[in-house]
């Protein structure tokens, strides 16, 4: 389509204006993230947008080392919390892709299910804290409250939905002449499925599963509610981080908001191909 | 792209349904099951009996005892007069009516400016989603650095009012309410963005074109030959914006708490205050079924809606 030169113009300047205006937030919670204490507690007229001496000390700060400026020293660093994400999202990934991925297969090439699927677009519909009541006394009575076990579970569960409509469009999709053909060849259906299907499948598996892993990185509601002191994620570690003496610690709260920030953003640009497809639990593909 | 999640009832493989495959696929969906009966169907059973009666954690006795504290529905006719739930539940949608049609608008104008190539188009894309993948809560903690009276929002302010201005955002009702409304904006634009981009890049260049020779102009292109293409997915990009905002929790508690007052808080908001300060989980049992219920009769009534203007 042609238009004229000062349209294309308007167009590329809009586009720029749009980006970095979108681009400030994150920015700022980076340039804060480098900022010794003396920058980032400034406020008003001495508020600097970039840092002028910028150091690691916020980052050190978090991992146990006690700053010369700062009198304040964390009773409890960041490494547990970070460890308490990591553990929950990545075993609730494999929950939700074990049960997920079966399932999806089963719907796709059986149609075996029954109202499974529509039970899962409601699992979604409903705000989690309107569910997580009974499970937050089921979880005490079984023991689970404040353990990375018992959180990686419900975060399998509630993400499963988003695992078996990605797996179901990517089954639907694959062509059925390889089953088929090692079928005929008198392999055993749950043979194909483990030994042709799936390896098949591994970009697919990849994609959804690095998917599911954003989503249950990204949780705050669910570990606020499920975990108390020992097994806190890294978002509600974070409202830890301010003290009656120092106030806000936000140069330490910038810089853990910058780790917990940089995993779904690396992952997620890397599968966008994929994204539209998650989002709409496989309703688009792009 | 493909109408694959609404139609996922049809049966998909008829040949060689034998009983082998079928016992397959019973064993195939039983994880699946299973974990959903444990999520959904016992808590939500468990929740219509705790919410008959005034059981609380603090009372000492388990909750499977909490029939020595039933109150036969009074939970239910305290939240018809609970001023507080209905204003809350008022909020969230309010919340929605502003949020959800501003992100829509600036994803379709983003989708507009996009759907043309241009030099950097790949790049710039990936950059736009950035406010998307940041996590919630961790956007919320920007927004509250960003809000701060000596913070850069008013330092922003005060260049262009020449004079030092120091509004204290998150303390204000009002204002309160327009950062939290304004974090939420930021971040799920580009779910809009890239969910629109997705349709308006499918619509046929051909029948663009042909449009273009018989002389028709770009708004009347747009008007009668993309957005019909594009009802699908402005439908789904919709629904999937109005469930989402529905839950609002991480970004808003963080901001703001659901405060100054009760000026941002949502439904989710209240529910898990109630849990932590008043510990009447009987009641908050009541406000969550109620919720429950209303959202499963709109959303059923809502897929069969869809289903049927999608098919067409």
């Amino acid at each position: 389509m042609n238009r004229s030169l000062s349209f294309e113009i308007f167009r590329y300047a809009a586009i720029l204006a749009i980006v970095a205006l979108s681009l400030v937030p994150t920015l700022w919670m980076a340039s804060m993230a480098f900022k010794p204490i003396a920058e980032w507690s400034a406020t008003g007229a001495d508020l600097t947008w970039w840092p002028k001496s910028p150091t690691l000390d916020n980052f050190r700060f978090l991992f146990g080392e006690s700053s010369s400026d700062l009198i304040v020293a964390l009773d409890r660093t960041a490494t547990q919390p970070i460890l308490a994400s990591l553990l929950a999202a990545i075993f609730g990934t494999l929950i939700a892709m074990i049960a997920g991925t079966s399932a999806a297969y089963g719907l796709s090439r059986f149609g075996s299910g029954g109202n499974l699927p529509l039970a899962l677009i409601q699992l979604r519909i409903f705000p989690p804290m309107a569910v997580m009541i009974p499970v937050m006394i089921m979880w005490a009575f079984l023991g689970l409250i404040d353990t990375w076990y018992g959180l990686a579970l419900v975060y399998g569960i509630v993400t499963m939905p988003f695992a078996f409509w990605l797996m179901k469009t990517f089954f639907d999709d694959m062509p059925r002449e390889i089953e088929d053909a090692a079928l005929v060849e008198g392999c055993s259906r749950l043979r194909v499925f483990w030994k042709i299907t799936l390896p098949m499948m591994r970009p697919a598996l990849a994609s959804s599963a690095l998917f599911v892993f954003i989503l249950n990185w990204s949780d705050y509601l669910i570990g606020l509610l499920l975990t108390t002191r020992d097994w806190v994620t890294i978002p509600v570690y974070m409202a830890s981080l301010s003290s009656s003496m120092t106030g806000q610690l936000y140069g330490a709260k910038a810089a853990l908001g910058l780790i917990a920030a940089i995993p779904p953003v690396v992952l997620g640009i890397a599968i966008q191909k994929h994204l539209v497809r998650g989002l709409t639990f496989g309703a688009l593909k792009q | 792209m493909t109408m694959a999640a609404l139609d996922a009832n049809t049966p998909v493989m008829e040949h060689e349904d034998t009983r082998d495959s079928r016992r397959l696929g019973l064993w195939l969906t039983f994880p699946a099951q299973i974990l959903v009966l444990f999520i959904a169907v016992f808590p939500i059973l468990m929740q219509v009996y705790i919410s008959l009666t005034d059981w609380s954690p603090l009372d000492g006795i388990g909750w499977w005892q909490a029939h020595e504290l039933w109150n036969s529905f009074a939970n239910y006719s305290d939240l018809m007069a609970d001023d507080r739930f209905w204003s809350a539940l008022w909020r969230t949608v309010l919340v929605m009516a502003i949020c959800v049609p501003c992100e829509f608008l600036l994803g379709l104008g983003l989708a507009i400016l996009f759907v043309d190539d241009f030099p950097g188009r790949r790049f710039l894309y990936s950059v736009l989603l950035i406010p998307m993948m940041v996590v919630p809560a961790v956007a919320g903690y920007m927004f509250f650095m960003l809000f701060q009276s000596g913070g850069p929002v008013n330092d922003i302010l005060s260049f262009f009012y020449g004079a030092p201005v120091t509004i204290a955002w998150l303390s204000d009702p009002d204002l309160a309410f327009f950062a939290v409304i304004v974090s939420d904006i930021w971040q799920w634009t580009p779910l809009m963005f890239l969910i629109l981009l997705a349709g308006m890049v499918g619509v046929p260049e051909d029948q663009l074109r042909a449009a273009t020779l018989l002389g028709a102009s770009w708004a009347t292109r747009f008007r009668t030959i993309v957005l019909p293409r594009m009802k699908t997915i402005i439908i789904i990009a919709l629904a999937i914006r109005v469930i989402e905002n529905f839950k609002v929790f991480d970004n808003f508690y963080i901001m703001t708490g659901g405060g100054p007052g009760v000026a941002t808080e949502t439904i989710s908001i209240y529910i898990y205050k109630v849990t932590q300060q008043e510990l009447i989980w009987g009641y908050v049992a009541a406000v969550a079924l109620v919720i429950l219920i209303a959202l499963s009769v709109v959303s059923a009534l809502a897929i069969k809606r869809m289903s049927r203007e999608v098919s067409q």
